[in-house]
């Protein structure tokens, strides 16, 4: 605590933080711990725990009857591999575009900020529509450019990219946080480089893109890990998963499983397995941006 | 010279084109929300793209009222988010106060506790959550959907108050200590008054996290007499699946008061020019 306080000052900055520490305890420490415990109970919220050791992993990664969640993580999988890239890219693009100040700029920004602050279960609603096969005004479109019309969330070999494009419309955090990285750039390193003959894209790769990377790199990790959990209310209500599951995602499996069907154990397994793969994923894109630092330094 | 200027104008134009465009673009989700949320219900489907439907029936937006008590469920969504946006305002900037008075160590320490709150997903606490809150007697009452506000609602923004009260000069604190003010005084006389836009910022972003809601609500509340507004809007789906008029109008009684408020926040959210907004250094 800072010196020049005194004592009881330094209560009144404890208590000051209390609310936030203790919450953040209560809400999300202990049932981040309970559920690492769950996942080796069986519970049903009704009768007693029974410790079953690692038979709920057992039972979500290789149940004999149904393979549902193997199929959720390949879906998920294949949503947060499309969508994410698909993000973050369109937030650095119009983050550049707009990053300059002028007449027009702040209605431009805040039209691509506008579909992120839309509520879920009505973006949900509006995208349904859109994406309507017979009434749709997407389909309508492409019917008068002569374009052929899927079915979309009724095809499962396109249901699951309606949910891509409906991630790529909400990018106004990924936007925000680069626009403001961009603002931050002194404008004297540009002035350096025009003296010294730079062009627009030598501009970008050796001053712009070296001082974003850090935001692109958390931007992206943040994604991989909020992403699949942002689509549930999305996935709730537009498909339940339908059609043959090409839309089950792990977070509504997870809801089934607790909520619907009160297996708290296996589904706290599945909720652990979902973070283990997370932090795989991550692993692996840490891993990936140290060796380019390697090889920069050597 | 001549060419230059031609250049230039060249390049503006091309801007205001390339963005005009991309604006149409995100807008457009909207745009169709709006056009369909006034289209008669029952008609076959349009042959081709049809942006003002006619007749307009805005009977729709009676019609939904009728429906269901969405005048109750508005009121339930504002009551939780009324009680929601003052207590964050508190908590929030409570503890993003203390972090800037706080040593160097303690202070990286609730940072990087904060970033790490920031990324854990709720998918990984919803089991755990759900069980303790039946244990504790929190369920099917709005304690539950409240919770996070003792918490700040958010570690982002406990970060955005921290960020604002940091950027006010150390002088002013300073000069408030001399005076024998403590901590709680600094905050409330110094700290506060100096953030307005923050204080604006966090509370509406709160509204708005409160309002559309979704998850909490679907898990906890069981009495209908308790719904807010999302789970309304998926009672009205589960009602008629297919009435899409309907549907997209309690969409746009959902998304409007969204709209006007980030139309008031857009110009302390959005940074105009470098060093404004809430974002300077």
């Amino acid at each position: 605590m800072n010196r020049t306080y005194t004592a009881s000052s330094r209560t009144q900055l404890l208590l000051m933080l209390t609310p936030y520490l203790l919450g953040a305890a209560v809400l999300v420490g202990l049932p981040a711990l309970l559920s690492l415990l769950l996942a080796f109970l069986r519970y049903d919220g009704i009768s007693a725990p029974v410790w079953v050791g690692g038979f709920n992993f057992q039972l979500v990664l290789a149940n004999p009857v149904d393979l549902l969640f193997p199929i959720s993580l390949y879906n998920t999988l294949y949503f947060v591999i499309l969508a994410v890239p698909v993000r973050v890219l369109s937030a650095l693009a119009l983050a550049l575009l707009l990053s300059r100040s002028g007449r027009g700029v702040g209605l431009y920004r805040a039209a691509v900020y506008l579909p992120t602050i839309i509520p879920d279960v009505a973006y949900a609603l509006i995208w349904m529509w859109i994406f309507n096969p017979l009434y749709g005004p997407l389909n309508l479109i492409l019917d008068g450019l002569g374009l052929p019309t899927p079915g979309w969330l009724a095809d499962a070999q396109y249901a699951k990219v309606v949910f891509v494009v409906m991630a790529a419309f909400q990018i106004g955090e990924g936007f925000v946080v680069l626009l403001a990285g961009l603002q931050n750039i002194p404008p004297e390193y540009y002035a350096a480089a025009a003296v010294d003959g730079g062009n627009v894209w030598q501009q970008f790769r050796y001053i712009t893109l070296p001082l974003l990377a850090p935001w692109l790199l958390l931007l992206t990790l943040r994604d991989i890990i909020l992403s699949s959990q942002n689509i549930f209310t999305a996935n709730f209500i537009m498909t339940n998963g339908d059609p043959y599951y090409s839309t089950l995602f792990l977070p509504l499996l997870i809801y089934e499983e607790a909520f619907d069907r009160m297996h708290f154990g296996p589904g706290s397994a599945m909720t652990v397995l979902l973070g283990l793969v997370t932090a795989a994923l991550i692993g692996l894109i840490l891993s990936i941006v140290g060796s380019w630092g390697e090889t920069d330094a050597s | 010279m001549q060419v230059n200027s031609k250049r230039r104008i060249f390049h503006a134009i091309a801007f205001h084109a390339v963005s005009i465009l991309i604006s149409a673009l995100f807008i457009l989700p909207l745009v169709w929300m709006a056009s369909a949320s006034l289209r008669q219900p029952g008609l076959p489907p349009p042959r081709t793209m049809e942006w003002w439907p006619e007749p307009l029936a805005w009977s729709n937006y009676n019609r939904i009222f009728e429906m269901l008590p969405l005048g109750r469920y508005i009121f339930n969504s504002l009551l939780v988010a009324g009680i929601a946006v003052p207590i964050t305002l508190v908590t929030a900037s409570l503890a993003g106060f203390a972090m800037t008075q706080l040593n160097r160590r303690g202070r990286e320490s609730l940072l990087g506790l904060s970033v790490v709150l920031l990324v854990v997903p709720t998918v990984a606490v919803w089991v755990a959550r759900f069980i303790l809150f039946r244990t504790l007697g929190l369920f099917n009452s709005y304690a539950a959907l409240l919770a996070p506000a003792l918490m700040g609602s958010s570690p982002l923004f406990v970060l955005l108050f921290f960020w604002s009260f940091r950027r006010i000069p150390r002088e002013l604190y300073d000069a408030a200590r001399m005076d024998g003010a403590g901590p709680l005084e600094i905050w409330w006389r110094v700290a506060l008054p100096l953030s307005g836009a923050t204080v604006i910022v966090v509370g509406i972003l709160t509204f708005l996290l409160y309002w559309g809601d979704f998850t909490t609500p679907l898990f906890y509340l069981k009495s209908q007499t308790l719904y807010t507004l999302p789970v309304g809007l998926r009672q009205l789906q589960e009602l008629d699946r297919t009435n899409w008029p309907l549907l997209l109008a309690g969409a746009m009684v959902m998304t409007l008061p969204s709209v006007l408020l980030f139309g008031i926040v857009q110009r302390f959210f959005l940074p105009e020019n470098r060093l404004a907004g809430i974002y300077g250094q």
